[in-house]
């Protein structure tokens, strides 16, 4: 099982090769790009930190990394592209082909399509944005010649043991670590924003903002309830904004089923964050999947391991809301 | 301009007037919630007793989900063959493909991406061309995206009744529009903060848990000043809620409205 980490620059190459990513994942911003589309990313991942800003860095750190015998994926993953766009987008692949990234991790159908009539030959992964929820989907894309599919946020472990039971031959990817996000990333409709108490609201992750929640008895906003008794109830509605802080959201204990499943790669999110944070989810992990490949330990003792090390790692303990895989925290 | 009538439960058939041509049956955003057999199999006689179309409306899917809407299918394909299915997983859209090619696929609206976060309409006017251009617009504009759909057999798409509007004047013409209206959808999760919401057992649980369809009794309105608009939170699923009927259907960009009397969870 490999870490599929975050890479910003040619710099980070080496401490995160160092620390045991198996695969790096990135996207390129130049500044045409941001003048036409400033609050539209090519990749899901809006202006600010986070990108390569030059074809010629993203060579640079693909080269590095190939020395090292790292794979790059380059994301070209937003949800959809008009045609408009399209004479950027090509610019954008084309320019990544040229720096010799190993596959491109797409989302959009139409952009899926348009590689194929244009003649591209260079493997295509599906980013959690494609949704892969059942063996259909996969059987889907497996037949668009995708090589690799993300699975949602949003399976749970026993969803994720029937599901690669019945799979088609395709390499998959299951997400471990950072931004745990509450909506369905490939049905999420609010434009993509970025995550921080110092992002103006306008352009901070909707699923982040403080809502006022009110209780309706039906969808009229105007039949709004106000009987007493449902503190609980608007409780409820406001755990999400605590959810998508990006606190350390994790799932290391379910690697002991990943790794059961033949789960492919584990992916660490978090283009942007610093590189010593990268490091050290990249290491943190390393750690546990080394543990689990050479001591075979059972589950109870790697899932024991893997909760002292993430508090001994991130200074906090394992928290429901924060758990990427909760039902490891409820099976035992 | 063909009118449908969007229903989510059996009992909403008492909504059908002789304007609507057609009948809209199903769940978009749960698999929990997807008719059984018994309530499809009422919805067709009433639509056979009118005389009207029929579409089937579909969640995205788990495997669980994939087997029990595999329940439905067989019925609907002997009894109505020319009924729609309305696809908003890649999966069902397959299963329909290699196992009942009879039934009609419509590409749901989860399917179409379209940004809809009502924070657009602060910026909408501030933004370069290009960008308003991509928020009015839809990649049904690509020729290769619009073959790749009908390379499948979908020949219509669905579209929510965007605040900043919606431009079809350059989508492929072949491909049927139908918009729906009022309730837009804006985001879906599985971690539903509805399921249990009056129980304190799991209260800081975020994850897939069961559920006593609690869904059905209540609903959250959600209120943040840069929204502009609150946003309706129902079952698992963000909604708001737009009544302007937009310019695109005078200029015959829309070839059928949708019409949801109720927020369709």
């Amino acid at each position: 099982m490999k870490i599929l980490s975050p890479l910003d620059s040619l710099e980070e190459v080496a401490p995160l090769a160092a620390a045991g990513a198996g695969e790096f994942f990135c996207g390129v911003l130049e500044e045409e790009w941001y003048g036409k589309y400033p609050v539209i990313s090519i990749n899901r991942r809006p202006a600010g930190k986070g990108h390569f800003r030059r074809f010629a860095d993203l060579k640079a750190a693909a080269d590095a990394a190939h020395d090292k015998g790292i794979p790059v994926y380059y994301t070209v993953n937003e949800h959809y592209y008009i045609e408009a766009q399209y004479p950027l987008i090509k610019k954008y692949i084309d320019g990544a082909l040229e720096a010799a990234v190993d596959a491109l991790i797409v989302s959009d159908f139409g952009l899926i399509a348009w590689l194929e009539e244009n003649g591209y030959d260079i493997p295509l992964h599906i980013s959690t944005g494609g949704t892969v929820f059942n063996r259909r989907s996969a059987l889907f894309y497996k037949e668009l010649g995708i090589q690799n599919i993300t699975f949602p946020r949003h399976l749970d472990i026993d969803e994720l043991q029937d599901l690669t039971a019945g799979m088609p031959d395709i390499e998959t990817t299951a997400f471990i670590l950072n931004s745990r996000c509450i909506n369905v990333d490939g049905y999420c409709t609010f434009q993509h924003g970025l995550a921080g108490k110092e992002i103006f609201p306008m352009f901070r992750n909707a699923c982040m903002l403080p809502f006022e929640v009110q209780i309706m008895t039906s969808g009229n906003p105007a039949q709004q309830m106000s009987a007493p008794g449902h503190s609980l109830m608007l409780d409820r509605q406001k755990v999400w904004e605590k959810v998508h802080v990006d606190d350390h959201p994790c799932g290391a204990c379910a690697l002991y089923e990943f790794r059961e499943m033949g789960i492919g790669s584990v992916k660490v999110v978090g283009r942007g964050n610093p590189t010593e944070r990268k490091a050290g989810d990249v290491a943190f992990l390393k750690e546990l999947i080394d543990m689990l490949e050479n001591e075979q330990p059972d589950r109870a003792a790697f899932r024991a391991h893997a909760r002292k090390r993430y508090q001994e790692t991130y200074d906090r303990s394992c928290r429901m809301h924060m758990c990427y895989y909760p039902r490891v925290m409820t099976d035992e | 301009m063909d009118q449908a009538l969007f229903i989510s439960k059996r009992e909403n058939l008492s909504y059908f007037t002789p304007d609507f041509t057609r009948i809209y049956f199903g769940q978009e955003f749960c698999e929990r919630l997807m008719p059984g057999a018994k309530d499809l199999a009422e919805v067709l006689a009433f639509a056979d007793e009118q005389g009207v179309g029929f579409s089937l409306v579909t969640p995205y899917v788990t495997n669980k989900g994939l087997d029990a809407l595999e329940k439905l299918l067989p019925m609907l394909a002997e009894r109505r063959p020319d009924a729609e299915v309305v696809c908003n997983d890649w999966g069902v859209l397959h299963l329909l493909r290699s196992d009942y090619p009879v039934l009609v696929p419509v590409l749901g609206r989860l399917l179409n991406k379209n940004k809809r976060g009502p924070r657009i309409m602060n910026i909408i006017d501030k933004v370069p061309p290009e960008t308003r251009d991509y928020f009015v617009g839809t990649n049904l504009d690509v020729p290769a995206a619009a073959g790749f759909l009908k390379k499948r057999g979908v020949y219509r798409v669905e579209f929510d009744n965007l605040l900043q509007g919606l431009d079809l004047d350059k989508a492929d013409p072949e491909i049927h529009k139908s918009l729906y209206l009022p309730f837009a959808f804006v985001s879906t999760t599985r971690f539903c903060l509805t399921a249990n919401c009056d129980s304190a057992e799991g209260a800081d649980y975020v994850g897939i848990m069961p559920c006593g369809r609690e869904c059905k009794e209540y609903t959250f309105g959600m209120a943040n000043p840069v929204m502009g608009m609150p946003l309706i939170r129902k079952g698992n699923t963000l909604f708001f809620i737009n009544e302007t009927i937009p310019e695109v259907v005078n200029k015959g960009g829309v070839d059928r409205v949708v019409i949801q009397p109720e927020i369709p969870i």
